[in-house]
């Protein structure tokens, strides 16, 4: 009898140890093509020299292209991607539903609402605040949800309704405030189609903290994921409080999520994307391989947006057309293919 | 393995919401044996067997090893649902592993681990379908790995609602003698059943419930020769004993489907 099971095992981590490190090497090419690729080309081996602060890297205006312009679009991009990637993949997992992503529970729309109120305000210093009302927004909208659905996350359903009334009620105020202000709807339409635009060190610097910190805790608790891929009773007799890993996944999510709009935008399709694009390839549940969905999820927003700032240079596109224009027909197609796979 | 005693529950009261679905229950469960909970729908053996479980708020005691088994995690227990929740794309040998969870943790799978998932492939018929998804699998395949994964947790209790409602009757009796390997192993086993003939085949003890409350408790014997049976399901079964002495309770036909 063959041992399938252990070597099975084996085989299955060195896998996805295999296809982490595809990912990782992925990422860091994508990464060195974006911040070479643009109106100023730049050789792939000069952003490494100037990277490595060698002497025969690039200086003066090349120079901050590349460390000033580029470099933290980039790695926002990056942070933006892993944390829409990897909040869709537990979002999947913990409402039990393949077509779940991030902006479930109406952060996108209380981050709407949120950057609304800021670029409608007569105080002009609001507006240079508006990632922290999106922020705010997307928190406050999740949480109202979580209130709403009353018996806080005991049943997944009730939550996931809520979710979609705060939703839009929280978007029929901000379509209200935009008639109100007509004014301001190019800028709340632009942000709504996401950019990374907006990108410096210091938003690379806060939103990789609270990335970092969502990122790590979903992380850490990948594995007990499998549990809530099952019923509370099963995953309760496993040794998991559902309730509490629940809320604490969602929570962790919802972190990474609010941070990623209030720095970028609303840019759609990625946090659906990714996950089943990581499981079609690794033939693996995403909460087993979420480190590869991060990294997937980064490499897909930064080349998304390389394509935004270059498909009709010099002029942009949103990035949330080139994710939706991706995004929009692989959903299409994810929703026939379910029908034909018991995938 | 402890394999005497029992699990107590006294003046057990659950509510949902305003409805109260068990009320005054008083009954002892004998660990080591296999006891199976009958009655007709709504007369809340589901609830019962959840409330055993720990994860359902109630009034009143349930004491297992003199413990209260509200939210009690340290219990070995393993639970096999009505209808479980399908994992997509977890092979069949990854399902079966997460049995393992609370002994290896979490993400890890010890050697003897993986032994024993492999024993308990071949012993449940699951050898060869192994790296299948469990989504791929019917619905008697599914039941099997359902209760593969409950042997794997080597549990001193296990909990089984309705194990083998919609399946045919070849593999009922197919599940049925799986779930006796651990009743061999001296485990508690405690399951709910639509059809009585069959829990008087495997089960030891049968409790009989009908609107939240406990109607008759006893051995298989006892309860199926008791004329509360009968009552239990408003008269309409009929209770015929073979020549191998083996009781048959079927649907009293006589009975108008319309009469309530």
């Amino acid at each position: 009898m063959k041992n399938v099971s252990a070597a099975g095992q084996t085989i299955s981590r060195m896998w996805n140890w295999r296809i982490t490190a595809a990912c990782t090497l992925i990422l860091i090419l994508v990464m060195g093509a974006a911040v070479s690729f643009g109106p100023i080309h730049i050789s792939f081996q000069q952003v490494l020299r100037t990277l490595l602060d060698l002497p025969s890297g690039e200086h003066g205006e090349n120079r901050t292209v590349i460390l000033q312009l580029r470099l933290p679009r980039v790695v926002l991009g990056a942070l933006v991607g892993a944390a829409l990637a990897t909040s869709g993949a537990v979002y999947q997992t913990v409402f039990h539903n393949p077509l779940a992503d991030p902006y479930l529970l109406g952060a996108a729309s209380g981050a709407g609402l949120g950057a609304t109120i800021a670029l409608t305000s007569t105080h002009h210093n609001i507006a240079s605040l508006l990632p922290v009302f999106a922020f705010l927004g997307g928190v406050l909208a999740v949480l109202t949800s979580f209130f709403i659905s009353g018996k806080f996350f005991a049943e997944p359903n009730t939550l996931l309704l809520s979710g979609i009334a705060v939703g839009s009620f929280a978007t029929a105020i901000q379509t209200y405030l935009q008639q109100r202000h007509s004014d301001a709807l190019r800028p709340v339409y632009s942000w709504i189609l996401g950019d990374l635009t907006s990108a410096s060190w210091s938003v690379v610097s806060w939103s990789a903290i609270y990335i970092g910190i969502a990122l790590a805790i979903l992380f850490s608790v990948s594995k007990q994921l499998d549990g809530l891929m099952l019923s509370d009773e099963e995953a309760f007799s496993l040794g998991i409080n559902p309730q509490r890993l629940r809320i604490f996944a969602v929570g962790a999510a919802t972190l990474a999520t609010a941070t990623a709009v209030s720095a970028s935008g609303l840019i759609g399709f990625v946090g659906i994307v990714v996950p089943h694009l990581v499981r079609g390839i690794t033939r693996r549940v995403t909460n087993r391989s979420l480190v590869s969905v991060a990294l997937v999820g980064a490499s897909f927003l930064v080349l998304a947006d390389l394509g935004a700032r270059t498909l009709l240079s010099p002029a942009e596109l949103p990035i949330g057309v080139i994710t939706a224009f991706v995004g929009a027909p692989f959903f299409l197609f994810v929703l026939r293919s379910r029908r034909k796979a018991n995938f | 393995m402890m394999t005497s005693g029992s699990i107590t529950v006294t003046d057990l009261v659950v509510h949902y919401g305003e409805r109260a679905i068990l009320r005054d229950i008083n009954v002892q469960i004998p660990h080591g044996q296999w006891t199976c909970l009958v009655g007709p729908n709504g007369a809340g053996k589901t609830t019962l067997l959840k409330t055993l479980l720990g994860m359902t708020p109630y009034a009143g005691s349930i004491q297992d090893r003199s413990q209260e088994v509200f939210k009690n995690q340290t219990r070995n227990i393993a639970f096999v649902p009505q209808s479980p929740s399908i994992p997509q794309g977890m092979s069949v040998s990854e399902y079966v592993m997460l049995g393992r969870s609370k002994k290896d943790g979490w993400g890890k799978e010890s050697k003897k681990s993986r032994n024993l998932v492999k024993e308990i492939l071949v012993q449940t018929a699951l050898f060869g379908m192994h790296n299948s998804f469990v989504s791929q699998l019917s619905g008697g395949e599914m039941q099997r790995a359902l209760i593969a994964r409950a042997l794997a947790q080597e549990p001193d209790l296990i909990l089984l609602d309705e194990p083998t409602s919609a399946l045919d009757l070849h593999h009922q009796i197919a599940v049925l003698n799986n779930i006796e390997i651990l009743k061999e192993r001296g485990v508690t086993i405690i399951s709910t059943m639509h059809d009585i003939t069959l829990a008087a085949m495997y089960a030891q003890n049968i409790i009989v419930m009908q609107s939240g409350k406990i109607l008759l408790s006893g051995t298989a014997d006892q309860v199926i020769h008791s004329p509360e049976l009968k009552a239990a399901f408003d008269n309409r079964i009929d209770v015929f004993t073979l020549d191998t002495g083996r009781p048959v309770i079927v649907a009293s036909k006589d009975f108008p489907i319309n009469s309530q």
